[in-house]
Parts: structure tokens; C-alpha cells; sequence
């Protein structure tokens, strides 16, 4: 076996390292053990990581490479080094949430479903990932924890709220990342950190023994370097799962090996109106995208302002129902941002709750006719590149707008009615940017063919930072 | 806030109390009342959740945006029947 321990991992695609550790070209010790190097000497730069699970990953590595020397199969994720959220449950720690509060909890006694399902394709755990507190954020910025640092530039905000798992894939410590998305916070660090990320339909992906933040919108999913490793990581991770109440009752249906299918066929149109870019960045993406999938109409979702304001108000409402206990007992210990959100969502009355929850159903029923004229829709991901860290405000056209709030102006009126939605990264200079993939519920598949089909023809790429 | 002592008992005092202030803050001609205040501190008590001064300001900011964008919701005619969805299925 080629076994040396100075290969450098760094870089390459997780469907490569499952190859090279599956035919025995390399270990999965030697693959973590890499790992484990680069996160020492790295992550001191980018932050990213809020534990990390040596002796656990040792431990699996060493199972992974007894199988292979009994001669027996391993998964798809063979020795694949990954890292999740820390809202996902690890088993042995604290679920922290990205919260000061949650460092008084007891460890988890079990992993997450995703969690599980990843360990069982042969992937291997290697730590929990920094997040915006409580997941009520877009910037990667967390007052316990310090921020979450852009590879791209160490200045620059990862976007979030799973700011540490966009930091960690495109700074090359791990290849794959779980993060969640309840208004964007998948998507907009895939954006800003210029990866791929997704955001499955609400039900696909089990949230299992992960910590909620507004319940009827909270989704999990993968972030990775290119729409491959993406779809490897979704394949291995879909199913029904009994221990979430909302996850749906329908088998896995694997993309993988659909990728190259190409666009024959594909209706793709842009997003109009609401979602017409006011930044030369964003502009830039969607039409460089657009140009490459010869999408040249637009369309136009309805009454979006209102969309984004109801899903304003469900998150505010679901939210602060979940932590009201703590706004009574420790209200000290929250971020003030937070705090001041949950307090504020507390007094929103519940007729006006219930009012969004009405304008949802029928947005989603208007939203749903257009994919009878189109089977994907492409949007920006962000208004623009990443900001400064602490940056408060940014311009966006005419308008300047609050950093913290805004930039998951184009993500939220997706995720409000739960659509599948592939995040590309489109590799502008100096920083990257990216562009949303969005297909009816449940056609994933469509967009991850649009998706690979970028990244065959070099519009989607993630860059590689100066790292 | 703390109430003030009551005082003697009269025959005005037949009338209930909240019609009595009403009456007299609008003798006043006072300021315009803020309700997102007003809101925010009955809602706090009614919940037991103690908001520090320091707080009001943001809370209020987040309050009242929240409150503007309701406002856009509820301006948008729905039909009676229209099913609310809390729990969302594709």
C-alpha cells in the first residue's frame, strides 16, 4: 500500500479519496492523519473548527482499513474527512448551537442521522464546525466563538450562519462540510466562500437529533468543492427517518450517477423583477450562468417582497417560541443581536404568525404553477461578495442596507416554500460568488445535471484561496 | 411601572378605571402614544421576560420592522379558506 504520510489531501475531491482508500492506493489513517496536520496548521488562520474528533477519527480510520484488509467492500465515502455544524449532535459533546447557553449541556449521546448515514458510506468525523449563534444569522460572525475567517480573504465574513463549514471546505481542511439552511444559511456562505451547497426540498434530509432554530423552515444539507462530491454526500445521506417528524416518506432516489445527463431538454429561465441583480458581482454570476445554459427568459415569482416578509415573521415567531425559556432564565448570555431579535418575536401577536402562515400556502401554490413552464429557475445567491468582518452595512444599487439582515435577501423566498435549490460558485476576481439552482420539489436531480454541467463547462468552479 | 396610591373613593370613581385614564390622558391632548412601546412592555409582562433599558432600543427596532413587514402580509387579500401551512409539504 502507498501509504505516505506528507501526501497532501488538501485539495482533492472526496469521490478521489474514497477511490484511492477503497482500491488500497492509500490508507484512511494516513488520509485523517493529513487531515488532522492541516487542521493544526490551518485553522488557527480561519477559525473554523470548534472541536475536533481526533481519537474518534483515528479509531474509524483504523476500523475502515481493518475492513479492506479483511477484504471486504467499503462505501462510497471511503475515508472521506468530514465535519459538521455545531448544531448537529456528536456523540460525547455538548450540542453548543454556536451558543454560550448551550456549553451547559450535557454531551449527546448519540450522532445526528446525518451524521450516521455518512459514518456508514465510510466517511470519516473530524470535529464540529463554528456557527452563527443559535443559527439566527447570515454573517459567520459569533461573539463566543470569534468569527469564522473567508479563505479568500481572512478579512472577509464566510457569510452564515454555518460559517465555520464554508471556512473549513474552502480553506481545504476538509473536503466536505454539513451545515443547515432555515433562510439562506447554507447558501450564502457557499456564496461568499464560492462553493457548492445544498439545500435539499423541506422533508429530504433528516434533521434528526440536530438542534432547531424555526422548525417549519429548518433544512440540513452538504457543502463541498465540486457538484460531485455534493451529490456523494446527498446520496449517502437521503431516506425516510422516523426520529424527524417531518421527514418525508420516500425511498432515496441517488443522483450520482445522473450527473452527466447534461441540459437536453432542461427549461431554465432566470429569475426576474425581485431577484434582477444590483451589484456588478451578482449581475456578472447569473449572467454568466445564464449565457452557459442558454437561458435567455426571465420569469418572475410572486409578490417575493411578501414572501421574505413572511418568512421574516415564522422565523421570528418559531424562534423565539423555541428559546423563550432562556429569555427568561439567561437572557444575559445570548449575543445582543439575537437576543434583541428573540425578544422582539416575542411580541409578535400570533394572528399575524398565523396570517404568514396562510400567505405561505398560497405562495407555494402560485410558485408551483411556474414549474409547469420551467423545470429550474436561476437566481443570485447573495447581493454581493463577502464583507468585511463587522462590516454593518452594505450598498446595494441606491439602496444601503443592514449587513446582518440582507444578506439573505434572494435565499429566503426559496426556502420559505421548502424548493431544492443547488448553490454554484462561480470563481469572480478577487472573490467568488454564487448563483442558485432552483427546481421544483423533489427534482434535485435537475439541479444537479444544470449544476455539473456548469462545472463540465468551466462557468462553476470552486477557487482555490491562497492557503 | 408602579402604580400610585389610591386615593380617596368618590362617585367618579363608578366609572372603570381604564375609561378614567382614557379621559384624562385625553384632556392632556398628550403625545402621540407609541404603541411598539406600549406593545413591547405589556408583552414583556404578560410573558415574565424582563427586558433591560439598555435592550429597548434594539428590541424596539426589531419589533417595529417585524411589525412593518406584517403589515405588508396583511395588506395582501387572502380568501378565508386559504389553509395556513406550519408544517410544509412539498
Amino acid at each position: 500500500m502507498l501509504d505516505t504520510p506528507a501526501l497532501d489531501f488538501a485539495w482533492k475531491a472526496a469521490a478521489d479519496i474514497a477511490t484511492d482508500v477503497a482500491l488500497g492506493r492509500v490508507s484512511a489513517s494516513s488520509v485523517v492523519e493529513a487531515t488532522l496536520a492541516r487542521i493544526r496548521e490551518r485553522d488557527p488562520l480561519l477559525n473554523s473548527f470548534t472541536a475536533v474528533t481526533e481519537h474518534r477519527a483515528r479509531l474509524r480510520a483504523e476500523a475502515l482499513d481493518a475492513t479492506l484488509a479483511r477484504g471486504e467492500p467499503l462505501g462510497p465515502l471511503a475515508g472521506v474527512p468530514f465535519a459538521v455544524k455545531n448544531l448537529y449532535d456528536v456523540a460525547g459533546l455538548p450540542t453548543l448551537a454556536g451558543a454560550k447557553i448551550n456549553r451547559d449541556l450535557p454531551p449527546a449521546s448519540r450522532d445526528a442521522t446525518l451524521i450516521e448515514r455518512l459514518e456508514a458510506a465510510g466517511a470519516v468525523l473530524i470535529g464540529a464546525l463554528n456557527m452563527g449563534e443559535y443559527a439566527y444569522d447570515f454573517t459567520g460572525e459569533n461573539e463566543h466563538d470569534g468569527p469564522s475567517r473567508n479563505p479568500h480573504d481572512l478579512d472577509r465574513m464566510t457569510g452564515g450562519s454555518s460559517g465555520g463549514s464554508g471556512a473549513a471546505v474552502a480553506g481545504g481542511l476538509v473536503p466536505l462540510a454539513l451545515g443547515s439552511d432555515t433562510n439562506g444559511s447554507i447558501r450564502v456562505p457557499s456564496s461568499l466562500c464560492g462553493l457548492f451547497g445544498l439545500k435539499a426540498t423541506y422533508g429530504r434530509l433528516s434533521r434528526a437529533r440536530t438542534f432547531p432554530f424555526a422548525a417549519s423552515l429548518d433544512h440540513m444539507g452538504p457543502l463541498a468543492r465540486s457538484a460531485r462530491d455534493l451529490a456523494l454526500a446527498y446520496d449517502a445521506m437521503q431516506g425516510p427517518d422516523a426520529d424527524d417528524p417531518v421527514s418525508a416518506d420516500r425511498p432515496a432516489e441517488p443522483i450520482s450517477g445522473l450527473l452527466d445527463r447534461g441540459l437536453d431538454g432542461l427549461r431554465i429561465a432566470v429569475a426576474g423583477g425581485y431577484f434582477k441583480c444590483k451589484t456588478a458581482e451578482a449581475l456578472a454570476a447569473v449572467d454568466g450562468v445564464a449565457a452557459a445554459l442558454g437561458a435567455n427568459r426571465d420569469i418572475e415569482f410572486p409578490q417575493v417582497e411578501r414572501a421574505r416578509a413572511a418568512a421574516v415573521i415564522i422565523t421570528a415567531t418559531e424562534s423565539t417560541g423555541l428559546h423563550l425559556d432562556r429569555l427568561r432564565t439567561r437572557p444575559n448570555d445570548f449575543s445582543p443581536a439575537v437576543r434583541d431579535r428573540l425578544l422582539a418575536g416575542a411580541m409578535v401577536p400570533a394572528s399575524l404568525a398565523i396570517k404568514a402562515q396562510k400567505f405561505r400556502r398560497w405562495y407555494r401554490t402560485q410558485v408551483l404553477k411556474m414549474f409547469s413552464e420551467v423545470d429550474a429557475v436561476i437566481a443570485p445567491a447573495t447581493p454581493c461578495t463577502a464583507p468585511l468582518i463587522g462590516q454593518d452595512i452594505i450598498k446595494i444599487g441606491d439602496t444601503t442596507l443592514a449587513v446582518r439582515g440582507n444578506l439573505g435577501l434572494y435565499t429566503q423566498p426559496i426556502s420559505f416554500i421548502g424548493l431544492p435549490v443547488v448553490a454554484v460558485p462561480v470563481p469572480l476576481t478577487p472573490l467568488p460568488i454564487a448563483v442558485q439552482i432552483i427546481a421544483a420539489p423533489w427534482r434535485e436531480d435537475v439541479a444537479f445535471r444544470i449544476a455539473h454541467a456548469l462545472e463540465v463547462k468551466g462557468v462553476a468552479a470552486a477557487p482555490r484561496p491562497p492557503l | 411601572m408602579k402604580r400610585k396610591a389610591r386615593k380617596k373613593k368618590s362617585a367618579r370613581r363608578a366609572r372603570p378605571a381604564h375609561l378614567r385614564n382614557a379621559v384624562k390622558a385625553a384632556r392632556r391632548s398628550p403625545a402621540p402614544v407609541d404603541h411598539v412601546e406600549a406593545l413591547m412592555s405589556a408583552g414583556a409582562a404578560a410573558l415574565g421576560i424582563a427586558i433591560d433599558p439598555a435592550w429597548r432600543d434594539g428590541v424596539a427596532f426589531n419589533l417595529r420592522l417585524m411589525l412593518k413587514l406584517a403589515a405588508a402580509l396583511e395588506a395582501f387579500p387572502l380568501p378565508d379558506e386559504t389553509e395556513p401551512a406550519p408544517v410544509f409539504n412539498a
